[in-house]
């Protein structure tokens, strides 16, 4: 089957061309098909693929698409890379963007843009698929900018509101900085190393740089750069929660399960670069500890259901950085992979709960959901007890992994620990106070007042079987998804030695979490305790500084503000001082030279044949003068 | 003469009696579908009759002729451009109140002169194909001559023509009476001895003769400062003879001159790349900028020859100098490239066009992607192939001169070759722009019927051209490789 590698992206890419073809003139039952088919002919076919490789003994292999030119050592073109890692991502991406497109023909249905709706994401999978596939950097950025393209499309899908494209735009803009670093760090390489072929870099990279050396630093903090916007990490963490104004399919495939785990996969993928950088490896780790608190906190304090989820992905991404930051390559991809299941479930289940609610999105005008909304309601359950890595769950495993990882780091192990199980307590608090604010307590919800059957019915209408099967199958993922075995050993070579750690330390990663829950359970759950919870939450908010501390997380930490007063005002001052941009008067004299050079020539031009006589004899003498007498 | 002989001129022949046949049935039953369904199927004939030749080739056929991979790549890229001319020409005459066929008999016979042309090692052969041509082009620009409403100056254009071609024709032969006058032969090789010295009169003497006649090849080419007649010709001529002009005359004159340098080993003197180079800077810019505010398209698009041409120039200045065949190789893709471009550009126009109105303004093209999508989508596609846009073959060609001129370290030529591109954009972009502007007035295009399948077709084939080569060269670049190592 490896040869068919190529199809991998090329469904999804047909499908697009298609559906842009029909310029929205398709039946929607067709365009839905074709839409989520082709993704779904995608994962058949990585399925079989990732087979028939597994079964090889997991061997590496490079197919040549499609080579455009050879002139001398210059000879562009088009290979895929498949390996452990690859198949990982190509089979997250296909499998749970069919199971999204699935639910998405049935969430969108009443949408006027459905068939738009399909081709951007089409495209977005087929960017997505080239992205991982990609065996040279460049064909990667190409992915990369693709999927960035597509995230921004679909971030202002409903563009007939003006603060979705303000979304949208600052989505795209804030990404372009990471990628403009990435750029910077690709001509770096390709000028130290004169291949952007990622394999051929990876060999090259430890034979001619010794570890430390100014080169492999400034290389790997570049790529880091791109990274670090792309997965929405700290200091470029401030677009993806604005980018949920998308609908919520989008913010389950693109901004949860797989786009924004690109940054992930870049450093995994170019993981020898960042150990010869051990420096910039451990900025990773840092990183990676920084978001994950910070947005855990911020998460705590937020109100809109899309918004709590969003942190929660740069959370969660959060610790993947920490993971590749102390070199557990494996656990980082494996996490990316439960992560996928999980978000992509929390997502479609909000999605569901948004839908029954006419597109209400904030929890506390929600409340005692339970009984109205079973399936989301199971949905959530599973789904957060993933997020908060309850034993058993997938999310368990991973973040377990992760955790006793960091731990092993050498200097700084027990910092980065401490900090993870903080962040962990964190997640079980933000994410089951969202379950029994939502689904618990006192219905707030405005439809009550009306009586219940209004509420009651719609949820009936918001679960269709194709909406039903992508949620069964992403909680059994969820849930079951720990047992899969990542087959990414022979990608990052050597199997990390396993850290072992002492019981306590053991029983408390267990405990703290469960611990978290019953604190949620406390504050926002239970009858008896919810008085006292609110009490509480008023005597904090009443005091001036938890007032301010509140105020401060809601916002993100000002980071919004931050960047307006830092980078935004400033670009605008600039602006407004070049409206008649100096560079452009540059073009317009080159301009103006063209046309007073055309008016010359063209003064030559006389149309009389005495004329044109008398030029050819003169162009004969002028150039045998030139010729003989230089 | 052998029998293998013969087979190796066998195009040629089956051009000749496609001639005769033609001239035969044009005596007997005058019938313009006849004449013009012999002649195609002439040209396909010789098309085949490649087949036999090519086994057999290398070979000179006589002294005056030799008949290789390089004549044999540049016979079908006549004939190919002749046939797509031939039956584009079809529905263009249709409506001409005039006796059509001689434009076939005319065709032929010219394009048998390009075929002498593209295989000649002498100067005798040279010459006669240049004239049996040219002749036959005088006739072709001016064929529409008692119609005074179709083409507009068709007398003008071929008198300038033809008083003008006679001086260049002048300055060739006069350069090889030089030659001959102290060598006692005309074959290309035997300059090259004389141009190292020694003999009885200096090095200078063989530059001044070389030199007449490159210059009378390069008014042929309309390459500065012999470029004035080029848009008065070309805006005076019926499209299906500027189309031709502008691919057969051209190809076969640049392919004869690319075998005249580098068998003559010309290039080795440095006055004569440091005129050609002159040359080259001049005809990229002026052809660039007099293109610039243009806005009849055949003025536009002979002012873009001159600018092709001397690109063309930048690649045959480095064909000895890099040591390496990629100059030939450039030279040889480059002409190909052109050729495909021209006649998608021109099968454009006239395809729009008959012989009542010709549509060779701009504004003829206004709002034409709302009108007709297809024929907007190919005029693009050639426009931006001439700009050299990439994944077209125009790119790619340009890519290659490029690449030879960087290995050649011809940096004044490139420089000028960017600054050329740059300028080229902007006036085949507003020729796109127009056709994507609102469409304003609806001036109806000649409705032919069935008759429109086949230049449909053709243009589908040409666009096909453009873009596979331009996405996948590895075929044609590797077939330019194996012709030019025949040279």
């Amino acid at each position: 089957m490896q040869e068919w590698t190529g199809l991998l992206p090329a469904f999804p890419l047909a499908g697009f061309v298609l559906l842009v073809l029909s310029r929205g003139r398709m039946p929607r039952g067709i365009a839905g098909v074709i839409g989520a088919g082709s993704v779904g002919l995608s994962f058949l076919l990585a399925l079989t693929i990732a087979i028939g490789v597994l079964n090889n003994g997991g061997q590496a292999y490079t197919t040549v698409l499609w080579q455009w030119m050879q002139v001398g050592d210059f000879a562009p073109g088009f290979s895929f890379y498949v390996d452990g890692l690859t198949l990982v991502m190509i089979l997250v991406i296909s499998g749970v963007g069919f199971l999204i497109h699935l639910y998405a023909t049935a969430y969108m249905a009443d949408d006027p843009g459905f068939a738009r709706f399909f081709s951007y994401m089409n495209l977005f999978v087929a960017a997505m698929l080239v992205l991982v596939l990609a065996d040279n950097l460049l064909l990667l950025y190409l992915g990369w900018e693709g999927v960035g393209l597509c995230s921004y499309l679909l971030i202002g899908f409903w563009y007939d509101k003006p603060e979705n494209g303000y979304a949208a735009r600052k989505a795209f803009v804030v990404t372009r900085v990471g990628d403009t670093s990435m750029a910077i760090g690709l001509f770096l390489l390709f000028s130290q190393l004169g291949t952007l072929n990622i394999q051929q870099m990876l060999m090259l990279a430890p034979q001619q740089w010794s570890v430390g050396s100014g080169i492999a630093v400034a290389a790997s903090a570049l790529l880091l750069g791109g990274a670090v916007g792309k997965s929405a990490q700290l200091p470029l963490q401030t677009w993806l929660p604005d980018a949920m104004a998308g609908p919520t399919p989008i913010s389950a495939l693109i901004h949860a399960a797989t786009m924004v785990t690109a940054g992930v996969y870049l450093i995994a993928r170019t993981h020898v670069l960042f150990e010869l950088a051990p420096s910039v490896q451990l900025l990773v780790a840092f990183i990676g500890l920084a978001t994950l608190l910070m947005s855990g906190f911020t998460a705590l304090t937020q109100t809109d259901i899309k918004r709590i989820l969003a942190y929660s992905t740069i959370s969660q991404i959060g610790y993947m950085f920490l993971a590749l930051g102390v070199g557990a390559w494996s656990a980082a991809v494996f996490h990316l992979m439960t992560h996928a299941f999980f978000k992509a479930l929390l997502f479609l289940a909000a999605g569901t709960v948004i839908l029954s609610l006419h597109h209400e999105q904030d929890i506390f005008r929600m409340g005692a959901m339970r009984r109205r909304l079973p399936v989301s309601f199971w949905c959530f359950l599973v789904g957060s007890a993933a997020l908060t890595a309850l034993p058993f769950t997938s999310g368990f495993y991973s973040k377990d992994e992760i955790l006793l990882a960091a731990l092993g780091q050498e200097h700084y192990g027990m910092l980065l620990w401490t900090g993870g199980v903080l962040g962990a307590f964190l997640t079980a608090l933000y994410s089951f106070r969202l379950v029994f604010v939502v689904f618990f307590g006192r219905d707030r919800h405005q439809g009550s007042s009306h009586g219940e059957d209004h509420a009651h019915a719609a949820v009936m209408e918001a679960m269709s079987p194709v909406m039903f099967f992508p949620l069964l199958l992403l909680g059994l993922l969820a849930l079951g998804g720990g047992f899969i075995h990542v087959p990414v050993d022979t990608v990052f070579g050597a199997v990390h030695e396993e850290v072992h750690a002492s019981q306590f330390l053991h029983a408390l990663m267990i405990l703290i979490p469960i611990f978290g829950v019953v604190i949620a359970w406390g504050v926002y759950g239970s009858a008896s305790y919810q008085k006292a919870g609110e009490h509480l939450r008023e005597r904090l908010l009443a005091a001036p500084i938890g007032r301010r501390a509140y105020r401060f997380w809601f916002s993100g930490w000002g980071m919004d503000a931050l960047y307006q007063w830092l980078f935004v005002n400033p670009f605008m001052v600039l602006a407004r001082l070049n409206r008649k941009d100096a560079v452009d008067q540059i073009y317009g004299w080159v301009a103006q030279a063209a046309r007073v050079g055309n008016s010359v020539v063209v003064m030559l031009q006389t149309g009389n044949l005495r004329w044109y006589a008398i030029s050819l004899v003169g162009g004969m003498v002028l150039v045998i003068g030139l010729g003989v007498w230089r | 003469m052998s029998m293998d002989q013969l087979l190796l001129l066998l195009p040629a022949l089956v051009v000749t009696a496609t001639t005769v046949l033609c001239m035969l049935a044009v005596a007997i039953h005058r019938r313009h579908l006849v004449s013009c369904v012999i002649s195609a199927v002439g040209l396909l004939l010789a098309l085949l009759s490649l087949s036999v030749a090519m086994p057999l080739a290398p070979q000179e056929v006589t002294p005056l002729l030799r008949v290789d991979a390089f004549s044999l790549f540049f016979t079908v890229l006549v004939l190919g451009s002749a046939l797509v001319v031939t039956l584009f020409s079809y529905p263009y005459l249709c409506n001409l109140e005039d006796q059509q066929d001689e434009f076939y008999l005319l065709l032929n016979i010219s394009v048998l002169g390009a075929l002498v042309m593209v295989s000649s090692t002498h100067f005798l052969t040279a010459f006669l194909g240049m004239e049996t041509l040219s002749v036959c082009l005088y006739g072709m620009v001016a064929y529409p001559l008692h119609r005074s409403r179709t083409a507009q100056y068709p007398m003008e254009a071929s008198l300038k023509y033809l008083v003008l071609s006679a001086v260049s024709s002048g300055f060739v032969l006069f350069g090889m009476a030089l030659l001959y006058a102290q060598s006692g032969t005309l074959h290309f090789t035997d300059i090259s001895a004389g141009l190292a010295g020694g003999a009885l009169v200096p090095a200078s003497y063989y530059v001044l003769a070389s030199l007449l006649i490159i210059m009378g090849f390069a008014f042929k080419l309309s390459l500065v400062p012999f470029h004035l007649w080029t848009p008065d010709v070309y805006e005076g001529a019926p499209l299906p003879a500027t189309s031709f002009l502008a691919t057969v005359g051209k190809l076969a004159m640049a392919a004869l001159l690319m075998r005249f340098m580098s068998v003559s080993e010309l290039l080795s003197s440095a006055d004569i790349r440091y005129v050609l180079s002159i040359i080259a800077v001049f005809s990229i810019l002026f052809g660039n900028l007099l293109a610039l505010r243009q806005s009849n398209l055949k003025r536009l698009l002979s002012y873009s020859s001159i600018a092709h041409m001397g690109y063309l120039l930048v690649a045959l200045i480095t064909l000895n100098a890099t040591g390496q065949s990629l100059g030939a190789e450039a030279v040889s893709f480059y002409l190909t490239a052109y050729v495909v471009m021209s006649l998608g550009a021109f099968g454009v126009m006239t395809v729009v066009s008959d012989s009542a109105q010709e549509r060779d303004h701009i504004g003829h093209y206004q709002g034409l992607f709302w009108r007709n999508p297809w024929l907007a989508l190919v005029f693009t596609a050639m426009l931006l192939s001439l700009a050299g846009i990439p994944l077209t073959i125009g790119f790619v060609g340009k890519f290659y001169i490029f690449a030879a001129g960087v290995q050649g370290a011809e940096w004044m030529l490139l420089l000028a070759m960017v600054v050329g591109s740059g300028i080229g954009l902007f006036y085949y972009l507003r020729i796109v722009y127009r056709m994507l502007a609102p469409l304003e007035h609806h001036d109806p295009f000649p409705e032919a019927g069935l008759r429109e399948l086949l230049p449909h077709g053709l243009l589908l084939c040409l666009l096909v051209l453009l873009v596979l080569p331009g996405v996948l060269p590895g075929g044609l670049m590797a077939l330019v490789e194996t012709v030019v190592r025949s040279l």
